[in-house]
Parts: C-alpha cells; structure tokens; sequence
C-alpha cells in the first residue's frame, strides 16, 4: 500500500463502513459502538502509518479521475498540516466513540447516531486532505450537514431543532460565500487546485496584487468565521450544545469548528503578509476573544460556558495566524498550530466532562451543581487538569502555548509600533484574564463549594470505565505534551508550520524559558483573574440586566428577526403560490402556456397563417376530426361525471386513430393502453363521489373561463400551423440525428425506442424515477384521506 | 362487472396480454413496442383481473407488493449504468453484440434491453401500485 492510497482509503473507508453500519448493528446490537471506534481507529492508524513521511518534510499527492470535462479530479494531498488535522480528528474521534458507549442509552437510535458520526468524520478528513477548492468546498458543506443532523439529533426537542437550524444557516450560508471567494480566486489565478497555487509563487504574487484580492480574501474570511463562530458568526456555537455531549466534543470544540482554522492555515501563504490578512484576520480574533470570554460570565449551562470558551480560544488561533506581516511572515503560525493543538486535547476532555457530570448529577445548571469533588474524586482530577491546561498554568500544555501567544503579541506590538506596544499585548492579556475567569468558575461552580443537595440526586459516583477512560487519556496527553513537548513538536508542529510557511521551521519548545516577560504577563493574569473571579457572580447578573433592558445588544435579537421574518413572508407567499383548489393551478399553468406560445407565433414569425396551406382533407381523416371535435364539446357540456369521462376517453382512442393514420404504431398502442388505464382508475375513482358537478359556474367566471380556452385553441392552433411549415424553429431537426444513427450506434430499428433507452436514457431514467415517485405519492394521498376518516 | 362472460373472457384474455406484453418488451428495440408500452400493457392486463375478480380475489392468490417491482426495476436500470462505469465508459453508455444461435440465425443482444426491461418492470409496478391503492379504498 503506497502513502496516497492510505490517504483516500482513511478518507473513503468511514464513509463506506457507515453506509453498512445498519447491516452490521444487526449483528452486533448494542455493542455497535465498537464497531464505530475501530473504524476511526483505522483511520487513525492510516493517517498515522504516513506521518512518518510527513514528519520528514515530505508531502503525499495524488489523484482519482473523477470529472475529467471539468478538469475536476478527486485529488488527495497530504503535508505537515493536513496530516495534524487528520490524526486530530480521528485520534478525538475515537476517544468521542469510546466513551459514547458509555454516555448513550442502548434505548437510544445508534445506528444513526453512529452513522452521522462517521460520515461526519470522513467529512472531516476528507476537507483536510482535500488538494482542490471544489472539493474541499464539497466537504466543507458535509461537515455542515452532517453537524446539522447531530446538533438536532433529539428531534422532539424544539431546542434541538432551532440550535440545528441555526448552525446549518450560518456554517453552510457562509460556505457559500467561500465557494464564491474560490471562484474569484480560481479566476485570478487560473486554478482550483490548492497544492500547485500553493507552490506557485508567481501566481501568489500576482493576487497580493489583483484589484480582487480584498474581495476574495474577505468572502473566505466569511466561510472560515462563520464555521469557526467568529465574530457576529459566533452565536450558532452555544445554540448548538443542545447536541448529546459526545458530539459537543467532537464537532463543536475539536474538530468541525477548526475547520475554518484550517482555513485560515491553508490559504496563509497565499494572502498572508498583506495588511489587509492582519486587520481583517486578527482584528475579528481581537474582538470575538474579548466579547466571547466576557459574555462566558452570564452562562450558567456548564456545556455553555464550554461552548464560549471554545470561542474564545478558537479567536486565539484566528489572531496568531492573523499576526502575520511584511516583516514576518511566520510570527503566529507556530504558536497558533500548537495551540490548535492543545485545544483540542483539553477541550474535548472538558467536553467529556461536562457529559459526565451531566450524566451522574442529572442536571447541566451550574447554580445547582456543587462540591462533587468527593463524591467524583477522579472525575475531579481530570477536570482540574484540562481546565488549569486551559488556564496556561505550568507544566500542562496550555502553559506551552499560552506563552507562545504572549510573546508573538509582543513581538506583534513591538513590530507595530507607537500604541499598538501596549495595546496588542494587553488584548492578549484581557483574553488571558477571562479564560481564567470562566475555567476556574466551571471547576468551583462544579466541583468545590458546597453540594447543593435539594437540586442533586443522592447518590453521584464517578462514571463507568467507558466514560472515565477517555477523558483520562486525554488529560494524560494534556501532561505528556506539557512535560515532553519535544516529540508534538518534532513530529506534528513542525510538519504542520512548514505545510503552512512552505519553508523549514525550527521550534524549540521548552517548559523553562527563564524568567522572561511572557512568564510574568502570566503572572499578571493570574493575579488579575483572582481579582476578576471574585466579581464573577456580579458580572454575570449585570450583563444579564443588559440583556434585557437592550435586547438589540445581542446579534441573536437580529438573527431571529430576520429568521422569523422569513418564516412569516414566506409563509405569506406559500399561501398566494399555493391556493389550493386545482383550478387556480390550471388556469397560470395555462396562462403561461398562452404567454409564451404567443411570443414566438405572434412576434416573431412573420405569418399567423402560411400562405401554402392544404385544405384536401381525406373523408376518412375529416370523419375521425370531425368525432373529435363532437367529444371535445361533450366533455365540457356534459354535466355528470361518468359522461364527461367517457366522453374524455373517447376522445383519446380518437387520437390515437389519427396516430395510426399517421403511421406512428407506438404512440398508437401507448395512447390506446393509457386512455384504458386512464378510463378504469377514473371510474375507480369517481363512483366515490357525487355524481354531478357540484358548483354552478357564473356568468363572469364562464366569460374569464371561455377567454382562456379561446386563447389557448388559437396559440395552439397557429403553433402547429407554424410548427407544421418549419417556421418557429430556427435550427435543424434533431431527428435527422436519431435516424442516420439509430441502426450502427445502438443496433435498433425501432428509432423511437432506442431514443427511449439508448441516446436519452438519462431522461428515461429520471422519468421512471419520477413514475416511482409519483406512485407513492399518489398511494400516500389515498391512504392519509382514509386515515383521515 | 362479474358476468359469466366477463369472466371467461378475462381468463382467456390476460395470459395472452402477458404474453403480448412481453413479446413487446422483447422486440421494442427494432418494432413496435418497448419496455413502457409492454408494461402499460401488463397493466392493463392485470388491472382487468382486479376489476372483473375483484381485489379480494387477487389477494386470495398472491399478495402482491407492486412496490417491490418498481424498486426492482429501478436497480435493474439503474445497474445497467453502472455497468458501463465499471466498463471504464460513461454513465449509461450502452453496447451490443451479435450471437450467432444454430437453427435460429442472428440475434443481436442490446445492453440497453436490460434498461428496457428495467423500465418495464417500474411502469406495470407503480401503474399497478396506484391501482391497488386506489381500489384498496373502497
């Protein structure tokens, strides 16, 4: 097995074994979780069997033909960055299925919770390995679908299905303004495939200079903020916690909400060391960092408060990859791929503790919860190690990081200049300040203070092994990376920073640095975010009051405005397009009918009526017309049912007279079997209901009615003269085609026939899918109006 | 409905129309005929069974699920595109072959005849599927 093909099969293979996942829960029952797990546990395991490669600065590319007219191909590539996330996401993922047999009920659908985790999964990985746009977009909006499935996958809930509405609007709606930014990029430089811009140093320079730049950028910036919730984006991200807490964990902290992280990293050398990528980039990670981590205050949903801090850690990473200028092009990357990194180890470990807690204590409040740290001792443990991790408290990796981003801030505001000295570190430090806040208060509110008993079940136990295991694996990585962080670095951050700054990269990380000014700003935020703790209840309660005296304050008072705006309009509309009584559809199906035919027959030919027309009728041919019309009238005057069918009947084997006269024996034998069909089920029908027409028609509406059918004869009439002389189509008759090419391309004489199946088998296809359609609708009508009596 | 006569002309009738319907599906590709007529003719066919018999009568022999056909079918034609794919050719491309069979000459096999039948089975199914379920009403 070459690297490329463990490539795609980590890609393909979750997405096929989820499709079977049903057969196999069959099998497997109640242990269907482990089948899950060992599917990301061989997609961990191909990923990882390439990182060697990887890790020695090599990169993996390839591709399968897939729409070769477009020059679109499924193609794979795989360097430091890509690989990081893949082994992210499944290496999370397996941990998130693991300790799922735990946390969900065997009452619950597994299957489909299973099955949307692992097509969410190959999503994933598939966006990360993706080497063209297109694809990546494809991916890209997957990831959001499958996200939308989870986030409602209790789908009584009303909760659950506006969080889900709410994520699907913004994550895939932004989608598409990175879909539009790659088409302009595409236009710029000529290409979809990442991996050739990437290394194409001609064409980035020629879009740091296109007019278009500021536009392409800020259409992708739009993608990659609403997935990642920065920004005004940020409100899907606490809405979507209303998901079961293993898939929190997994797409709502770890993976899926870095998928615009990996944005930012990916296209880095393409719009990087540009003013335009600072301001916009860092400036949107500045203000979601400090609005996020001061709006955790009022969350009293302990996943909520995970769900902010999430925010506010991924607008971290958008501000290091953001601190990126002329001078230095490499200044955050570093340190926001670390941090990317051990965010995802401490968070999801939060995450997983939430949903312990959760689980045990029976409620999320945390004004209820309190002083379990007995009752849970190790659960306790593991807690407090991720939350000090994410603090930045020594020798846990969040320390590494978090004194990564004080100095690139420094050296940030060093490189700025004048004010910006100052005011970028201090940003950082604020953000630094009320992570502490929200970390300590999600320890204390949970498991120090008093157990508040009225609220709490009697008994509160640390959780199965199922559960505990993967939290603790976890928190033991927290440590390992914070004591060793030489082999991350080694092998995973600096692959990951040279995929990115496409050069080679030389970290040292150490625990001791010496007792340098990123070690005291430390210091500073402790003792700041002591002093901001002890206000943190007062805090709360005042946003809270802000809250609803400005409720246009909260972008969420705007998003359901326009949401339910949209509702009540289109609702409005739904009412006008679809009325309800047939008629009203018949009569602008008509209207269309007459509108368009007479555009052509009326405006553009120059005769109503050809000059050449042959009045010689046959008698046979005028006696079979001369019914037809004798039927026609019938059908409308005949006032009972059963007559007016019969007569409609009768004017179909009529035509198909004309048809045989015509010499088309097909059309002949389908119009005879139909119109017999036709006449059986509308008797079927109608001895079901009164016999006689029940509404009287009045005059003015007879008029309207008898105006409309005049019109429609005549369009029809002088369309077919028309059609007849050749006149209205401009072009050459495709039948010609059909006729020369019947017998040596498809071996058929019957020419209508091998249209059917052979040169417009596309359409037949669709046609008889829409005939199966059409069947079960029908069959379903029938059988709701039975239920319905 | 029920006559004597009814009857004994539907029993003679309806396996000559089957037969007729197949004999039509077969050589749709050069006359007359075709998979959608040869199924609208099965149809008919049957749908003259429910109404001389009646659907109880139907039911007593087999309980047929017409779904099932047109699910059937739709894979039949379906599949048949997707054999090309695997062919390395585009998406319902389509093939012949001449067979030379003794005593009866040259036959020509069409894979696009598969996706007739395919289309065959998917009209007399779902034409027989609203049949049933608007008799089933009564």
């Amino acid at each position: 097995m070459d690297n490329f093909t463990a490539i795609a099969l980590a890609v393909f293979l979750p997405f096929a074994l989820a499709f079977v996942l049903p057969l196999v829960e069959k099998l497997l029952k109640g242990y269907i979780g482990w089948y899950a797990f060992s599917v990301a546990l061989l997609s961990f395991g191909l990923i990882a069997w390439v990182l060697p490669v990887i890790s020695d600065g090599d990169t993996i590319q390839g591709s399968i033909r897939w729409l070769p007219s477009l020059s679109i191909d499924l193609s794979f590539y795989a360097d430091g960055l890509s690989t990081m996330f893949g082994l992210i996401v499944s290496g999370i993922g397996m941990m998130i299925l693991w300790y799922s047999n735990g946390y969900m009920s065997k009452k619950e659908d597994l299957p489909r919770y299973y099955q949307q985790l692992l097509f969410f999964m190959g999503a994933m990985l598939g966006m990360v390995f993706s080497a063209n746009t297109l694809q990546l977009f494809i991916f890209w909006e997957l990831t959001s679908i499958t996200s939308f499935m989870l986030i409602g996958y209790w789908r009584n809930k009303p909760a659950s299905i506006y969080g889900a509405t709410k994520s699907l609007l913004l994550t895939a709606g932004g989608g598409l303004f990175m879909l539009a930014g790659f088409i302009l990029l595409r236009s710029i430089t000529g290409s979809f495939e990442l991996a050739t811009l990437l290394h194409d140093p001609a064409a980035i320079a020629s879009l740091k200079t296109d007019p278009l730049f500021l536009t392409t950028l800020i259409l992708i910036i739009i993608g990659a903020a609403a997935k990642s919730a920065q920004g005004p984006f940020y409100i899907w991200l606490p809405n979507a916690m209303e998901a079961p807490t293993p898939v929190s964990g997994f797409l709502h902290s770890a993976t899926m909400v870095k998928a615009g992280i990996y944005l930012l990293a990916r296209i880095h050398p393409l719009f990087s060391g540009t003013e335009a990528w600072f301001i916009i980039v860092s400036g949107l990670g500045i203000f979601t960092m400090l609005l996020a981590g001061f709006l955790a205050f009022r969350q009293t949903d302990i996943k909520a408060i995970l769900a902010y801090s999430t925010i506010s850690q991924l607008a971290y990473m958008f501000t290091m990859y953001g601190y990126t200028t002329y001078h230095e092009p490499g200044i955050g990357v570093a340190a926001a791929t670390f941090h990317l990194l051990n965010h995802a180890t401490f968070k999801a470990c939060l995450f997983l503790v939430a949903g312990i807690v959760a689980h045990e204590a029976a409620t999320r409040d945390i004004r209820k919860l309190g002083g379990l740290r007995k009752e849970m001792p190790i659960t306790f443990i593991i807690a407090t190690i991720a939350a000090l991790s994410m603090i930045g408290i020594p020798p846990l990796n969040g320390f590494l990081s978090k004194e990564m981003f004080y100095e690139t801030s420094l050296e940030m505001g060093h490189l700025l200049g004048g004010v910006f000295t100052y005011l970028i570190p201090a940003a950082a430090l604020l953000g630094g300040v009320f992570t502490f806040a929200y970390s300590v208060k999600f320890i204390d509110g949970i498991f120090l203070g008093e157990r508040k008993k009225e609220h709490l079940p009697e008994h509160i136990h640390d959780p199965s092994f199922n559960m505990l295991a993967p939290a603790g694996l976890l928190a033991g990585l927290v440590v390992l990376i914070g004591l060793f962080p030489s082999v991350a670095v080694h092998y995973l951050i600096e692959p990951a920073t040279e995929g990115i700054l496409l050069e080679n990269v030389d970290l040292h990380v150490k625990l001791w640095h010496g007792f340098t000014t990123p070690l005291i700003m430390t210091i500073i935020t402790l003792i700041l975010g002591i002093l901001v703790y002890t206000k943190y209840d007062d805090i709360g309660e005042r946003q809270d009051k802000m809250n609803v005296r400005y409720p246009w304050l909260s972008i969420n008072y705007f998003y359901d405005m326009i949401v339910d705006g949209a509702k009540n309009k289109s609702s409005v509309f739904a009412a006008f397009m679809q009325p309800g009584p047939v008629k009203p559809y018949l009569v602008s199906l008509i209207v269309l009918f007459i509108v368009l035919g007479a555009i052509p027959t009326f405006f553009v030919t120059a005769t109503l009526i050809p000059a050449n027309l042959n009045f010689n009728i046959p008698l046979y041919e005028g006696i079979i017309l001369g019914l037809v019309i004798i039927s026609a009238i019938a059908t409308a005057v005949l006032r009972k049912y059963l007559q007016a069918v019969i007569a409609v009947s009768a004017l179909g084997y009529l035509v198909s007279l004309i048809y045989i006269y015509l010499q088309a024996p097909d059309l002949a034998i389908t119009q005879i079997l139909v119109e017999t069909l036709f006449t059986i089920i509308f008797v079927l029908v109608i001895v079901k209901i009164p016999q006689t027409f029940k509404e009287t028609i009045s005059t003015p509406v007879m008029i309207k009615d008898l105006t409309i059918s005049a019109a429609v004869a005549l369009t029809v009439l002088v369309l077919s003269l028309n059609v007849n002389q050749g006149i209205v189509a401009p072009f050459e008759s495709l039948s010609y085609y059909f006729i020369e090419n019947s017998v040596s391309l498809a071996a058929g004489h019957n020419i209508v026939n091998v249209i059917l199946v052979d040169f417009r088998a596309y359409d037949t296809l669709g046609e008889i899918v829409v005939l199966c359609l059409a069947a079960f609708g029908v069959s379903n009508l029938i059988k709701s109006g039975v239920e319905r009596k | 409905m029920t006559t004597l006569i009814a009857k004994t002309v539907t029993k003679a009738c309806v396996p000559i129309a089957i037969l007729f319907s197949i004999s039509l599906l077969l050589a749709g590709h050069n006359n007359p005929g075709g998979g959608f007529i040869g199924g609208v003719m099965f149809a008919s066919a049957i749908s003259l069974v429910y109404v001389v018999f009646g659907l109880d009568y139907i039911m007593s022999i087999c309980n047929c699920k017409w779904e099932k056909f047109f699910a059937l079918g739709l894979i039949i034609s379906a599949s048949t595109g997707f054999g090309a794919i695997l062919f390395g050719h585009n998406f319902l491309r389509s093939t012949f072959m001449e067979l030379h069979i003794p005593l009866i000459g040259e036959i020509e096999l069409v894979s696009a005849g598969i996706f007739d039948i395919g289309v065959y089975f998917v009209v007399f199914g779902s034409i027989l599927y609203i049949f049933k379920s608007t008799g089933d009403d009564e």
